[in-house]
C-alpha cells in the first residue's frame, strides 16, 4: 500500500527536486540581477507574506478576477444557449463570435485605457472581454450538436419552452460550456495580470512591477512563482470542473 | 493526466466556408452585421466622445492608414516576429513533444513542468524577459515562443500517446530504429494533432507579440494601437485591430482548411 503510493508518486517529487536543484544552481552560478536561486526567493516570498502585502495584493486580484469572470460566465452560458435555441439568430451570430473569439483581445486595452480611465470598472472589462468569447463559442458549438430529433421529441410531447430547456437544452450544452469554462480561467488570469500590467497597477501584477521597476529580482521570482502556482490550480479546477460534466456527454 | 480530453486542443471551427454561400445563411449573417455596425455607430455618436472609434471614422481612416509607412513598417515587424517565433516553436515543440509523447520516463520527469509553463499566465513573464533580454526585439521574440511554444508541445504529446498501437508493433516488426519510427511513423501520424496545437499556438503568439511590444515600447503593430489611442486617433489604431483580428481569423482558416485538405478523413468530434 505505502510501497505503491510511494512508487507513484516518486518520480513526482524526484523531478520538482530535481528542477528546484538545478535553479538554486543555476541562480548561484549567475548574476543575482539576472537570476536568484530558489532559497533566495522563497526567503523573499516569506519577506512579503510577513509584511501582509502578498495577501493584500492577492485579495485585490482575486476580486477582479472574481467579478470579470463571473460576468462572463452570467452573460456568456445565456448567449450561449439563447443562441442554441433560435437558429436564425445562431447562423446570424456564428461568424461574428468566431472572429471575436480569434481576436487578440489585448490589443483592445489601450482604447479600454483612454475611455474609461484607471478605475476599478476598465480592468473587469478586461477580464469578461477575455473570458466571455470561449464560454458562448464553446456553448454555441455545443447546441449545434444537439440531435433535431431530442427537440422533435419533445415538441410532441407537448413540453413546454421551460421544460424543454430545462430538460434538452441546459444538459446537452453544458458539457461542452464546460470545455469554454475552463478555457475561460486561462484567458482570464491573462486578462488579470494584463489589465494590472497595462492598466492602474494593483494586486499580483502591481507586486511584479514594482519590484521589476526596484531591480528586486528576487521579488520578480518570487511574484512570478506564485501567479505560475495559482495558474496551475485553476487549471486543475477547470480540468476538474470540464471532467465531471464531460460524463454527460453521449 | 492521461485523460483523452487534450488539455491545449480547443475545437476547430468548423465553420463551414462552403455554407456562406446558401441563401439560408447569407441573409441572418447580413443582416446581423449590418445590426453590429449601425448599432456601434449610433451608440457612439450619442454617447461616447467624438474621438471614438465608430465604423464610418475607421473606414474613412483605413486608406490613410494602409499607406501609411509607418503602419507598414509596424505590421512588417510583427509579422516578421510572430513568424520567426512561431517557426521556432513548432520545430523544438515539435521534437520536443515527441519525445514527451512517447517517453514515459521523460514525461514523468518534464511533463508537469509542460502544464505549469502552459498553465501560466504568459504576460508574467515579460518583466523577467526584459531583464534578460533587455528591452529589444529580442524579448518580443521570447515572449512569442514561450506564448506558443508550450501548446504544441502538449498536443503533440497527445497525438503521439494516441498513436495506433499496430503501427508500431508492424514498425517493430520490420525492426525500425527508434528515431526513423518517431519521425517517419509518430509524426506523421499525430499531424492532427499538431494542427491543432498550431492553431493555438498561433493566436497566443500574436497576443505575445502585442502585449511585448505594449510592455517594451518597441516598433510594431502593438505599438502603433498603443501610440495611436494614446493620441486619441482611435480611429487610425482601430485599423490595427482590425488588421489583428484579421491574421487571428486568417490562422484559423488556414488551419481549418488544412485539415480538411490534407486529412480529410479526420473530423474532430469536439
Amino acid at each position: 500500500m505505502l510501497n505503491t503510493a510511494i512508487r507513484r508518486h516518486a518520480p513526482f517529487w524526484l523531478s520538482i527536486a530535481a528542477g528546484i536543484a538545478i535553479w538554486e544552481i543555476a541562480g548561484r552560478s549567475t548574476s543575482q540581477a539576472f537570476m536568484v536561486p530558489f532559497s533566495v526567493t522563497i526567503r523573499a516570498l516569506w519577506q512579503l507574506m510577513l509584511t501582509g502585502e502578498f495577501i493584500r495584493q492577492f485579495a485585490d486580484s482575486s476580486e477582479l478576477f472574481l467579478t470579470g469572470f463571473i460576468l462572463a460566465l452570467i452573460v456568456g452560458m445565456p448567449t450561449g444557449m439563447l443562441l442554441a435555441r433560435v437558429r436564425v439568430l445562431r447562423i446570424g451570430v456564428e461568424p461574428y463570435i468566431m472572429i471575436l473569439y480569434a481576436t487578440p483581445m489585448v490589443a483592445l486595452i489601450p482604447f479600454i485605457l483612454s475611455m474609461m480611465g484607471f478605475g476599478f470598472a476598465p480592468k473587469v472589462l478586461v477580464v469578461f472581454l477575455f473570458a466571455v468569447f470561449p464560454v458562448i463559442y464553446n456553448t454555441v458549438e455545443g447546441a449545434r450538436s444537439i440531435k433535431p430529433e431530442l427537440i422533435e421529441v419533445a415538441h410532441s410531447f407537448r413540453s413546454t419552452e421551460w421544460a424543454l430547456w430545462r430538460d434538452v437544452m441546459v444538459p446537452y450544452t453544458l458539457p461542452y460550456a464546460m470545455t469554454g469554462v475552463r478555457q475561460a480561467i486561462g484567458r482570464a488570469l491573462v486578462g488579470m495580470i494584463a489589465a494590472e500590467f497595462f492598466l492602474s497597477s494593483t494586486g499580483l501584477g502591481q507586486l511584479i512591477m514594482t519590484a521589476s521597476q526596484n531591480f528586486d529580482t528576487a521579488g520578480v521570482f518570487a511574484s512570478v512563482l506564485v501567479i505560475a502556482l495559482i495558474g496551475v490550480a485553476l487549471m486543475r479546477a477547470g480540468l476538474a470542473i470540464e471532467q465531471h460534466f464531460a460524463r454527460w456527454r453521449q | 493526466m492521461n485523460s483523452s480530453i487534450s488539455v491545449a486542443a480547443a475545437p476547430v471551427a468548423s465553420a463551414k466556408p462552403a455554407a456562406s454561400r446558401l441563401p439560408g445563411t447569407f441573409w441572418p449573417r447580413f443582416i446581423v452585421g449590418v445590426v453590429l455596425v449601425l448599432g456601434w455607430e449610433f451608440i457612439v455618436r450619442w454617447l461616447a466622445p467624438p474621438y471614438v472609434a465608430k465604423p464610418s471614422t475607421v473606414l474613412m481612416a483605413i486608406p490613410r492608414v494602409i499607406v501609411d509607412p509607418v503602419f507598414l513598417t509596424a505590421t512588417g515587424s510583427t509579422l516578421a516576429a510572430v513568424a520567426e517565433g512561431l517557426a521556432i516553436a513548432l520545430v523544438f515543440g515539435t521534437v520536443f513533444g515527441l519525445f514527451l509523447g512517447r517517453s514515459r520516463l521523460f514525461e514523468r520527469s518534464v511533463g508537469h513542468y509542460v502544464n505549469g509553463f502552459f498553465a501560466m499566465p504568459m504576460v508574467v513573464v515579460l518583466p523577467l524577459f526584459s531583464l534578460w533580454f533587455g528591452y529589444s526585439p529580442a524579448t518580443r521574440i521570447a515572449t512569442i515562443i514561450f506564448a506558443a511554444i508550450f501548446s504544441i508541445v502538449m498536443n503533440v504529446a497527445d497525438g503521439a500517446r494516441a498513436v495506433p498501437r499496430e503501427y508500431l508493433e508492424v514498425s517493430r516488426a520490420y525492426r525500425a530504429n527508434k528515431m526513423s519510427v518517431l519521425f517517419g511513423v509518430v509524426l506523421p501520424a499525430s499531424m492532427p494533432y499538431l494542427l491543432a496545437g498550431f492553431r493555438l499556438a498561433a493566436g497566443r503568439a500574436l497576443i505575445g507579440a502585442v502585449i511585448a511590444e505594449f510592455f517594451l515600447s518597441i516598433g510594431g503593430l502593438g505599438y502603433y494601437i498603443l501610440y495611436n489611442s494614446r493620441s486619441y486617433k482611435h480611429a487610425e489604431a482601430f485599423v490595427g485591430v482590425l488588421l489583428l483580428a484579421a491574421f487571428g481569423v486568417c490562422f484559423e482558416l488556414l488551419v481549418f482548411w488544412a485539415t480538411k485538405r490534407f486529412m480529410p478523413w479526420y473530423r474532430r468530434e469536439r
